[in-house]
């Protein structure tokens, strides 16, 4: 048996936020959020990463399986992506005028995304999918947006729900919400709006939190795009979560369609902060009106690390790789749960896969195996999909298989 | 604030707090010893429910068929006017038992005000703190059913809440559970035999400060003071609606 981690200098530090920052970590992040559970199987803080590996305040040592939340695609530190950006900051960064080498990265985005006509850069995947929404409505000059239930799209209020705090009636007055892979329903919210809806967003497909992940319906996203064309409505495809870990050239090619407008961050530049939204020639006139901007949106040094982390991803073949990876870890966490008798779900693309143990409805049983993951060495969360990176070895593959057996083994004895 | 709303708290979770205070508090007990009536209040367009003081305890029942007292009231606005104490009611029955209503029922109010609206001081005597906070306790278990079932955002909540129980419990002290069948909310004062999810307060003293505002919840779930899990989707919902409540009764 391994011997299980403590962690009194997360604790401590956490004590110390919380008297300085709202919440102590706040957002996605925080240990609020529900995906750690209990509080006292995971660290807080870390203290350096590199590859696929984690490092905590305590010293314990991970893998991780969450590579911030989807940036760390080519594995934390990657040699070629920060060589390109010391070179970069060693010229310039975020300056008066823009660097050209923005001119460079969109090239390249046009050149890699089927859906891409044009690229236009922020720092967050929030300020893609707003910028999207806005150019949507400028487009069209109509108001109401679907969603399909269980999305996520950001956290600006427009993204939100009514019972959000700090969310207005207003913000979400022209939110319509439609059953994910339930083409009919979508059909008749479009029957119910007739010339009102600016635009769809979605995943593409439901990667949403505490649920299995679902695929799109054989022929769900082709009656999609059709009904956008035959209504004028855009369609926008929030590829910030699952971007580059399907297809080199978007989620939407994957699926076999093409989406009016795309948006990227996450695995866009390996950890470096930049997002891109990225579209059709139709909406760049729509895109050109908006005032939308921000002070570091045009910084050059995560251009250059965007353009390094694309041509090592294309180079590295990266999204099948990743589903390689994916596939074989999935499939040997399930034959570790089968040995214990346990129901192992893995949902979703494997490349970022999602795990529940569907032997009890209330999640207990998942929640305390996952912990004994997490006290182990393996960084799983509860009830988030999980990231694959390209620095993670069959070694590391093995060692997570070995480690689940344990965890496994350990609830089994708890629950006899 | 929607007065209907409002009108539900009062009804099922402020009044509805004088059946665990007559279990907790020796006067409220004394009070209603030997008694045998029954409060009937109607409101238009709003809630219905009979407060019955027999046996030595007091419950709450749905409907005023069978109350030996009645006070209708007009609207949800004058019954909460009622509770504000800016409305006087009229029996509409039951005017022999007035003197109940008039002395005792008004007494126990009074003791019930004196929990839940604490003199400066008094949270340092360890009994009426365990008293007061357990029937605060209540008294949001019982306002987030309310919430979820009446209120606009509440019940958007509810909306996106699955089936099951949700225990809500302060270690060492009181538990009890919100009921989730179809989107539709009940609180059970009582510990659940099952559940599938969980928010546990740490202590008596966690518990006070979440509801009295001086600590945050978050921060709180983060150090472990508070303790979430199960079908987190549940107490998420559930603390959306906790935050209307707080709306409700600050």
């Amino acid at each position: 048996m391994r011997k299980t981690y403590e962690y009194p200098k997360s604790r401590a530090a956490f004590e110390r936020a919380c008297k300085v920052i709202p919440s102590g970590i706040y957002g996605h992040q925080g240990p609020a959020e529900g995906c750690y559970v209990p509080i006292e199987a995971y660290p807080l803080y870390s203290s350096k990463a590199q590859g696929t590996y984690l490092w905590d305040l305590d010293g314990n040592h991970f893998i991780d399986y969450m590579c911030a939340y989807g940036p760390n695609v080519l594995g934390y530190n990657d040699p070629e992506v920060d060589e390109a950006a010391a070179r970069q900051r060693a010229i310039s960064d975020c300056t008066t005028l823009p660097n050209p080498i923005m001119i460079d990265f969109a090239d390249l985005l046009v050149e890699t995304v089927a859906c891409a006509d044009w690229a236009f850069f922020a720092k967050n995947g929030n300020d893609v999918t707003t910028g999207a929404i806005m150019a949507a409505r400028a487009h069209t000059h109509r108001k109401k947006i679907v969603f399909f239930k269980g999305y996520y799209h950001g956290v600006s209020p427009w993204t939100q729900k009514v019972d959000y705090p700090g969310v207005l009636e207003e913000d979400v007055a022209n939110s319509l919400y439609v059953p994910w892979n339930d083409y009919d329903a979508l059909a008749q919210v479009f029957e119910d709006n007739k010339n009102q809806i600016a635009a769809i967003i979605a995943q593409p497909y439901m990667h949403g939190n505490f649920m299995d992940n679902e695929l799109p319906a054989e022929g769900f996203w082709q009656k999609v795009r059709k009904l956008c064309d035959d209504t004028g409505t855009v369609l926008i495809i929030d590829d910030v979560r699952a971007g580059f870990r399907m297809d080199i050239a978007g989620s939407d090619h994957y699926f076999g369609f093409q989406a009016d407008m795309i948006c990227f961050c996450k695995a866009l530049a390996n950890g470096y902060n930049v997002s891109a939204l990225c579209g059709k020639e139709f909406m760049k006139n729509a895109v050109s009106s908006l005032t939308f901007t921000g002070s570091y949106w045009m910084s050059a040094v995560p251009f250059a690390a965007g353009i390094a982390c694309i041509q090592k991803m294309k180079r590295l073949n990266c999204p099948q790789l990743l589903i390689d990876q994916g596939q074989k870890l999935k499939d040997g966490l399930i034959a570790a749960a089968r040995k214990y008798d346990f129901d192992l779900h893995v949902s979703g693309i494997p490349s970022l896969f999602y795990l529940r143990l569907a032997d009890d409805p209330t999640f207990v049983l998942h929640q305390e195996w996952i912990a004994e993951c997490v006290k182990r060495g393996v960084f799983f969360t509860c009830h988030h999909n999980h990231f694959i990176n390209a620095a993670l070895t069959d070694a590391d593959i093995a060692e997570t298989i070995e480690i689940a057996d344990e965890a496994f083994m350990v609830v089994r004895d708890r629950h006899q | 604030m929607d007065e209907k709303t409002l009108a539900y708290i009062n009804l099922y979770a402020v009044l509805g707090s004088l059946q665990k205070l007559c279990a907790l508090d020796d006067e409220a007990r004394r009070l209603i010893d030997g008694v045998d009536v029954s409060v009937g209040i109607a409101v238009k367009g709003g809630p219905e429910a009979t407060l019955v003081f027999k046996d030595g305890k007091c419950t709450l029942a749905e409907g005023t068929e069978n109350c030996t007292i009645k006070l209708p009231f007009s609207s949800p606005k004058k019954f909460n006017g009622m509770i504000d104490g800016t409305v006087t009611p009229f029996p509409s029955k039951g005017f022999t038992k007035i003197g109940f209503l008039l002395k005792t029922f008004t007494k126990l109010t009074d003791i019930l005000t004196g929990y839940l609206r604490p003199a400066e001081g008094a949270l340092d005597d360890p009994r009426f703190f365990e008293v007061s906070t357990t029937l605060m306790f209540y008294l949001i278990v019982a306002a987030i059913a309310q919430v979820g079932n009446v209120d606009k955002i509440g019940r958007f909540s509810a909306s996106n809440t699955v089936d099951g129980n949700v225990k809500l419990a302060i270690e060492g002290g009181p538990s009890a559970y919100v009921k989730v069948e179809n989107h539709h909310l009940t609180a059970v004062l009582e510990e659940p035999e099952e559940f599938m999810s969980y928010m546990v307060f740490g202590d008596m003293h966690i518990a006070r400060d979440l509801f009295d505002g001086n600590v945050n919840a978050i921060a709180s779930v983060g150090a472990g003071k508070i303790r979430i899990g199960g079908m987190i989707l549940q107490v998420d919902n559930v603390n959306r609606m906790l935050d209307r409540v707080a709306l409700y009764l600050s």
